[in-house]
């Protein structure tokens, strides 16, 4: 009863009040209760993100700062179990999948504590090294910076090479910025040195946020709840079109080093100790390395494999986005009732068709589902192939 | 886009329309037709001032043979700019479309502080020592003497205007105030003379709420408008107050003294004029100077000719403040047309208002026993009165006194004078020896106060052949008629079009303990409620981005709260989050802080503004966008009720126009708390919440008086919440607001109209819109 009196609500209540569950259902014409349909619109997401981005040059190159802001509101628990671990959490998921979408690239990871900017990790194409620095120490404490925290990356991303895209994507949980000075000259310096800010809100809309993002060109998105979180930070992983003035064509010096030998002894370059096997040798100056794709720390060499090269190709040939089919034509009654990528019928329950597409070339036709699995994972159309 | 409404083709600037928009021409228009007065409530931005003057405009092409005038009334300088920039817009659109026959002249008038392009007069402070300085240099006496005397500064912009006289013309089109001084600077020409000269010829003309209803303005700027025009009050839900104040005059301690002052100053002059004479005479060189004018002023007296008007004809700057009907056409009594028996009159009149003042006691009189005790103790009769204003104006012209500025306080009291001579009813006066809050300092004051609004717009309706009073806030539309004394053709309320949920209003009716929260005067010291509404704003302040505005129910209450948070650290947890900004009494202090305000949500550090309803700030100062995600009403903003004028004022509604003394109050106070909370949305792209923090405003009889467009927003569950529900909906309403959304509304809900969809709609009717 004490514990009742002290904030209004017993803890069995709270995970209720909360969570706020029953506002997820919804009543369907008979009366049952079933949870919100939400997947229509995130097709319609999907397909509008789709159209927006195809046949336009792209970065490959990119070298991307996350800032984390690890203030004082990253301790609130409307993210479940609070919005700290949740950002940690997505924030690992993304690294690998930019590391899988955008070999060449880089990352370096930032975090906001009492009001200033720590460098976690700097730039470097290991996703375990970036997510070992971000599991390590997670507490939130004091107020948020975001002048410092983009003065500290404006300081290491002057440094990349000019052929590199240079990105910023923040993850502000607060909704103040305690800045030491006048947040806009640093705004406009980013905005000068060509850097692309993009910052996701974990509670509401920030005027500042929205004016570095419209500045510098990023992307400024406010998360909704831990999947719409989620999917925000995925929507960063391919990337960005380039800007204009890196649009002409740059021939990049890059190494393709060798395996080295089984049992081959050698001095790591990046660890500096002996190691045996395994790793790789530049081949301009022979350091060894141990992961690829990276910069020999000796020369200075890119070093990438070929297939790095091939993951990062389909960026720029993207397939064409399919063509939603209406409901009710008469092609669609003559030709494929079952989808060719699952196989699966196309005609629902009560004879009802399901909505599908279908490709511009082959004119098969595919479910919904196979329809984001082509063009976010497999980067080929299985009708188009199969005519070769 | 082109589009007919009935008869009238109307052309409208942009290719979409709201609906809400088209209903409103519509309505307009039927009442443009029925030649008769409307009141139309459309909130803040949905575009009603673009839909109001393209359709007046467009109604003026449409009817060649009678061309009417539009005359826009806005409350500030900063509207009536943003008016002409729309008009300007607007003015292109149609002659592009329709050539140069659709060419207008319109123009915006304003005070010469806002005009002047003479940098020695503008040097002056204030408005009126701009007026002063300017007069020093025009008045034509100056300028008489100048032709003798080079030595006499002279202003070259007026000059060159009157050398210009009937060529001094505004070429068709939209002029600013900046537009206009550009033309004057350009020409050489005064921009303030010129306006005024052009007003006649002019097809708009937008200018302030004075210079129609306040009778001392309104006399010679508005006097040659003719009847076939359309006035629009503008922002007009506060037009009886200002009606009140056009008629209203206080009168303090220091007034008397500066009045004694001027008087010293007017005998001089009158005694140097004989004095003059008498110089004159011995020295016998000239003919009749100064004391020659005193003399011909009196011969033209006895005469009885029109005090007004005989003058040199650009000279005019006090005009009666009695209504033009009021004024008798009659001579000026004997007893003060020589200008010392004037002089002594105004004497005793000033001696009897000090005995006046020393009062102890609150004292609250009619005219009429004023009148007649004034009669039996100062001798001064009720018609001697009457003539005051009238008989200074001409004494001061006579005197060529052109520091005006001085004069005010003597100017003050004639008014007065005829005021009280004047109205024997919808008058009182009240004399109170200190301010009821602070008893302990006397600070005597003696008001001349109006309490029937109708009494200064009545001259407006009678005159123009119709009045359109509109407002974002004009709830309950009933009542206005009432108050004004008028029966309009039209009088509706337009809910706004919407495609996303873009505001969020909330009653908050019990702090996190559940103990019911209000500023009701028997709860509103209690510490309980003080550290509710406190931890309100502490959880809001970390929950709710960039700025956050709080509406108190009076500087008293608010001093009070500040300083009870301050003891108690809860300003301190507020700062954690937010800067804090208050209002204060001091407009350059207000300005400032307003000014710091903006910034710190600009540069995102996030602020508080602590303000007062029916302040400054509440009246005119958008918080649109970042500047205001939050508005936290505390408490109903009643009047003062114990005021005396409060009280005075109350009765006569109740007497005169059965309008009982609740409803009033509850009409006036939720009046200003929507006026307060609509600072926060100005457009339907912005987004904002509105927390009406009192368990009052759940009853319904309260709650009702709101203006629709909040009503309808205002859903069930949103009643009656406490702070920790209102902490949770603000949470889920910020996040889903932050969405991108789309702005035509494809989703159902139409409210951005094409050139077809209205033509499809003028088939069918506009009941069928969707809301």
């Amino acid at each position: 009863e004490e514990e009742d009196d002290e904030d209004g609500i017993g803890e069995w209540e709270r995970a209720y009040v909360d969570d706020r569950s029953w506002e997820e259902l919804q009543e369907d014409e008979s009366g049952l209760l079933r949870p919100i349909d939400n997947s229509a619109i995130y097709h319609a997401q999907y397909r509008r993100r789709l159209r927006a981005g195809t046949r336009i040059q792209k970065g490959l190159i990119r070298y991307l700062y996350i800032v984390i802001d690890f203030s004082r509101a990253a301790a609130e628990m409307d993210f479940r179990p609070s919005r700290m671990a949740i950002m940690a959490k997505h924030v690992e998921a993304f690294i690998r999948e930019f590391f899988d979408q955008n070999p060449l690239s880089q990352i370096g990871l930032v975090s906001i504590k009492n009001g200033v900017a720590h460098t976690l990790t700097d730039l470097g194409g290991s996703p375990e090294t970036h997510i070992k620095a971000l599991m390590g120490k997670l507490e939130a404490l004091g107020d948020s910076s975001l002048q410092n925290a983009l003065e500290l990356v404006h300081e290491h991303l002057n440094q990349v090479p000019s052929y590199g895209h240079r990105e910023v994507l923040i993850l502000y949980s607060a909704l103040c910025t305690c800045d030491p000075g006048d947040i806009m000259e640093t705004i406009q310096k980013c905005k000068k040195s060509k850097l692309r800010c993009s910052v996701i809100g974990l509670s509401a809309e920030m005027f500042i946020c929205k004016h570095l993002c419209q500045e510098t060109g990023g992307l400024y998105s406010v998360a909704v709840d831990e999947v719409h979180l989620k999917d925000l930070l995925l929507e960063h992983a391919p990337p960005p079109p380039a800007i204009a003035e890196f649009a002409i064509a740059n021939l990049i010096k890059m190494g393709f080093p060798q395996r080295a030998a089984e049992g081959s002894m050698a001095i790591c370059s990046c660890h500096k100790e002996v190691k045996i096997g395994a790793g790789y040798m530049c081949p301009r100056c022979k350091a060894r390395v141990c992961d690829l794709p990276t910069e020999c720390t000796i020369c200075g060499l890119t070093l990438v494999s070929s297939p790095h090269l091939a993951r990062s190709y389909h960026h720029l040939f993207p397939i064409a986005p399919f063509d939603e089919v209406p409901a009710l034509s008469d092609n669609r009654r003559k030709l494929g009732k079952s989808c060719f990528g699952c196989q699966q019928s196309l005609i629902g329950a009560g004879n009802k068709p399901v909505p599908c597409v279908t490709c511009r070339k082959c004119k098969h036709y595919f479910c919904l589902d196979c329809d984001i699995y082509i063009h976010e994972s497999l980067h080929n159309c299985p009708g188009c192939e199969s005519i070769h | 886009m082109i589009f007919k409404i009935e008869d009238v083709t109307v052309y409208f600037p942009y290719d979409n329309i709201y609906p809400e928009q088209y209903e409103y021409m519509v309505e307009l228009k039927r009442a443009l037709d029925a030649k008769g007065h409307c009141l139309l409530e459309m909130p803040t931005g949905t575009g009603k001032t673009i839909a109001l003057l393209s359709l007046i405009t467009s109604y003026r092409l449409s009817r060649p043979d009678s061309p009417i005038k539009l005359v826009y009334c806005t409350r500030t300088v900063h509207e009536m700019e943003k008016t002409l920039g729309e008009l300007k817009l607007l003015h292109d659109y149609q002659v592009r479309h329709l050539g140069t026959q659709a060419k207008i002249l319109a123009l915006g008038l304003s005070s010469r502080k806002n005009l002047c392009v003479n940098t020695k007069v503008l040097a002056a402070e204030n408005r009126d020592s701009v007026d002063a300085a300017c007069r020093k240099r025009t008045a034509s006496w100056v300028r008489a003497l100048s032709t003798e005397n080079p030595n006499v500064e002279l202003c070259d912009f007026f000059e060159n205007y009157e050398k210009a006289a009937e060529n001094a013309l505004l070429p068709p089109g939209v002029y600013t105030l900046e537009d206009l001084r550009a033309f004057g600077k350009n020409r050489g020409w005064c921009p303030y003379f010129l306006a005024r000269h052009m007003i006649q010829f002019a097809n708009v003309i937008v200018y302030s709420y004075q210079y129609l209803l306040d009778p001392k303005v309104a006399g010679f700027i508005s006097k040659e408008l003719q009847k076939e025009s359309v006035v629009v009050f503008d922002e007009a839900h506060n037009i009886d107050n200002v009606c009140i104040e056009a008629l209203s005059v206080s009168v303090r301690r220091v007034t008397l003294e500066g009045a004694n002052r001027n008087l010293n100053k007017i005998r001089q002059e009158i005694d140097s004029s004989y004095y003059i004479i008498e110089i004159v005479q011995l020295v016998g060189r000239f003919k009749a100077t100064d004391a020659g004018r005193l003399r011909a002023e009196y011969n033209r007296l006895v005469e009885g000719l029109a005090l007004r008007g005989d003058l040199s004809g650009g000279d005019q700057w006090l005009a009666n403040p009695a209504l033009p009907h009021d004024i008798l056409k009659e001579a000026v009594p004997g007893n003060i047309r020589r200008a010392e028996h004037f002089v002594h009159v105004l004497r005793r009149l000033l001696q009897y208002l000090g005995v006046r003042l020393d009062t102890e006691n609150v004292e609250k009189e009619s005219p009429v026993s004023f009148v007649s005790s004034l009669n039996s103790q100062a001798g001064i009769e009720q018609k001697t009165l009457k003539f005051c204003y009238d008989r200074l104006q001409s004494l001061m012209l006579t005197l060529e006194i052109t520091d005006t500025d001085e004069f005010l306080p003597i100017q003050t009291v004639c008014d007065f004078a005829t005021l009280v001579g004047t109205y024997a009813r919808g008058f009182s006066i009240i004399i109170e020896p200190y301010d009821e809050r602070m008893p302990h300092i006397p600070d005597p004051i003696l008001q001349l106060s109006c309490h029937d609004a109708s009494l200064a717009i009545k001259p407006v309706f009678d005159r123009f052949q119709s009045v359109v009073i509109t407002s974002g806030t004009l709830s309950p539309i009933d009542l206005y008629p009432r108050l004004l004394n008028f029966t309009p053709v039209v009088s509706r309320s337009f809910k706004m079009s919407m495609t996303r949920d873009c505001i969020c209003p909330m009653v908050l009716t019990r702090g996190s303990d559940q103990l019911p929260v209000s500023t009701k005067f028997d709860m509103r010291s209690d510490p309980g409620v003080v550290r509710n509404y406190g931890k309100l704003l502490v959880e809001m302040v970390s929950i709710v981005p960039d700025g956050v505005v709080c509406f108190f129910v009076s500087y008293s209450y608010m001093d009070g709260i500040i300083a009870t948070w301050n003891e108690t650290g809860i300003l301190k947890e507020i700062m954690q989050q937010k800067l804090v900004f208050i209002e204060t009494q001091d407009v350059v202090e207000t300005t400032l802080a307003l000014d710091n305000y903006r910034r710190a949500c600009d540069c995102g550090r996030g602020a508080v503004f602590f303000s007062v309803a029916r302040g400054k700030v509440a009246e005119g100062i958008d918080f649109d966008r970042h500047y205001g995600r939050l508005v936290v009403m505390y408490g109903v903003p009643f009047q003062y009720t114990l005021s005396k004028i409060l009280r005075a004022r109350l009765e006569y509604l109740h007497d005169t126009f059965q309008i009982k003394e609740g409803d009033f109050l509850t009409f006036d106070a939720l009046r200003q708390a929507a006026q307060c909370v609509g600072r926060v949305i100005r457009s339907k792209a912005d987004y904002g919440m509105m927390i009406f923090a009192d368990k009052r405003y759940s009853r319904h009889d309260k709650r009702s008086k709101l203006p629709g467009w909040i009503l309808s927003h205002l859903r069930d569950a949103h009643l009656n919440l406490s702070t920790d529900m209102a902490i949770h909906i603000a949470r889920e309403f910020l996040r889903k607001m932050a969405q991108p959304y789309d702005k035509a509304g494809t989703m159902g809900r139409k409210t951005l109209l094409t050139q077809e969809d209205l033509e499809k709609m003028a088939e069918t009717g506009v009941q069928d819109m969707a809301y």
